[in-house]
């Protein structure tokens, strides 16, 4: 056990691990872009839908439960689907990553606009707001920190999820935990592993913080 | 597949002490029949055991078929599991007789042979082999890995076998399972043996759906599969030829006990050996795995009606 985290060690530091195409620092970058494109897409499509719904209060049984099933489907199911369909790609890995990463958005952006008091809103309306401008100034900057949650959610989900591109032939950090467990390399899965987790914790941070700096005016 | 799955297991070696923890049987590495059995005896029965895939059980029944066929008192022990449950259990006594692959089991009793070669491999396992176990003379059945190009890349390229593959070196893009990259069998070899260098290798999975889908799809020309798959047949891809020998000959091969060895034995596999050809035995595999028949009956079936069984 202590010799395995010791070549770990050596493994996550060694210069000659960071360079190059197979490189920790090019496998990164990959998992960075994989992700937040894949999150960036889910965001285009569930924070619109999660507004919408949760504005007109219209169709929000049917967008949770379909919401439920996305959550409840196999990604590495959907990925060889959309695989064995459409050939290979990264429309697959793209595919399964958004499929992953909407429901958790859309539920929490209509959790977080069923939250807002209909006191509110209606004073709102009463001051003469239109119904987007209700959304935009009074439901949306309420709404704003489940919204957060949401997105934070889904990054999380996507980050640790992203390694499914390696199943599929493409690079990011599932690389090592494929070729890893292929090749009987247990430093090297362990390695991407650790990668990962250190990836999804530091993004979540990121947000979190972000998230301080955009409410720092606001009392709780 | 298959074969692979066997061999893959030999890498489990963490879950061995366990599972030979609860079955005191095979526990025991110094079978009780090995020392000095020159002439075995059938005449007490004989136990098959058979690993965890469908091919294995498969040649396990028509095993069956043929030995109660010539008289023999047979039960069939199916799916016990990989190479490291079958083999201590072979030496313990539990079971007398197994469908074992050439390379795959040379490689575990000898992980360093060079052998690749048919006649080779068995002249090297007859050494490699701890005492109280034999392989008889293997059949021509073989679950080996293979090459594989579509009849239309085959056409464009002239490719037949693997030595042409050079000529389109820095071209060609070839999808196995991502150990294939570093494998002998694999591109480590085709690049020492035969010079071949592709223009990119794709990390997919072994003779899947993945692997087999992006063959048919284009999306790589050169894909990794085993001479059974049945899919081979049904798209008519080809399989390039190996002229130096660089893949080793899988081909079936009876490993038993020598108590059990007697020449009514010998003389029912080796007919059984001689009749089965790898093209058929991808057809029992599919009739299991696709048309979800019975092994046994498969296996019984072939045998009737290959005049194995009257």
């Amino acid at each position: 056990m202590y010799e395995l985290f010791k070549n770990l060690g050596a493994w996550l530091v060694g210069g000659e691990q960071w360079a190059g195409p197979d490189g920790i620092a090019h496998r990164l970058a990959e998992h960075l872009q994989y992700s937040l494109l894949a999150t960036l897409i889910a965001t285009a499509i569930g924070l619109p839908l999660g507004l919408l719904i949760g504005h007109t209060g219209k169709g929000a049984f049917l967008a949770i439960n379909l919401a439920s099933f996305g959550r409840a489907l196999p990604t590495v199911g959907l990925v060889v689907l959309v695989f064995l369909a459409g050939g290979l790609s990264m429309l697959p890995v793209y595919v399964a990553l958004v499929a992953l990463a909407v429901p958790a958005i859309v539920t929490n952006t209509y959790a977080g606009m069923t939250a807002v008091d209909p006191d509110v809103k209606d004073a709102a309306r009463g001051q003469g707001m239109r119904g987007h401008q209700v959304l935009l100034q009074v439901e949306l900057p309420l709404a704003l920190p489940l919204i957060m949650t949401g997105l934070r959610l889904a990054l999380i989900q996507v980050v640790a999820t992203a390694t499914i591109a390696a199943y599929v032939s493409f690079g990011g950090l599932g690389r090592y935990v494929f070729d890893g467990l292929a090749q009987r390399d247990l430093v090297q899965v362990l390695g991407g592993a650790v990668l990962v987790a250190v990836v999804a914790v530091a993004l979540d941070l990121a947000l979190s913080a972000l998230q301080r700096f955009l409410f720092r005016h606001r009392t709780a | 597949m298959n074969r692979r799955t066997l061999l893959g297991g030999l890498f489990a070696a963490a879950s061995v002490p366990a599972l030979a923890a609860c079955s005191g049987g095979i526990t025991s590495l110094e079978g009780q029949g090995s020392a000095g059995s020159g002439g075995g005896s059938s005449k007490d029965g004989i136990t098959i055991g058979t690993a965890n895939f469908t091919e294995n059980q498969v040649l396990g029944y028509l095993y069956a078929a043929v030995l109660q066929e010539a008289g023999v008192k047979v039960t069939v022990r199916p799916n016990l599991g990989t190479r490291e449950i079958l083999i201590p259990a072979l030496k313990g006594g539990d079971i007398d007789l197994l469908p074992e692959y050439q390379g795959a089991l040379l490689h575990y009793v000898a992980p360093k042979a060079t052998a690749t070669e048919e006649g080779e491999m068995q002249n090297a396992l007859t050494i490699a082999l701890p005492s109280g176990l034999q392989v008889l003379p293997y059949g021509m059945a073989e679950d080996s890995d293979a090459f594989v190009v579509t009849r239309e890349t085959a056409r464009k390229y002239g490719l037949t076998s693997l030595a042409d593959l050079r000529k389109q070196n820095g071209k060609l893009v070839i999808g196995a399972a991502p150990e294939v990259k570093k494998r002998e069998v694999g591109v480590v070899g085709l690049k020492e043996v035969y010079g071949v260098e592709f223009k990119e290798f794709k990390s997919l999975d072994s003779s899947g759906p993945l692997v087999k889908g992006a063959l048919k799809k284009g999306d790589v020309d050169v894909a990794n599969l085993f001479t059974t798959d049945t899919d081979i047949q049904a798209n008519d891809w080809v399989v390039l030829t190996d002229p130096k020998n660089l893949i080793p000959g899988q081909h079936v091969v009876p490993l038993i006990a020598d108590r059990k060895a007697d020449s009514t034995v010998r003389k029912a596999l080796a007919e059984l050996g001689n009749t089965l050809t790898t093209a058929q035995l991808t057809e029992l595999n599919r009739q299991v795995d696709k048309d979800k028949k019975d092994p046994q009956d498969v296996a019984d079936a072939y045998a009737k009606e290959h005049g194995l069984v009257k």
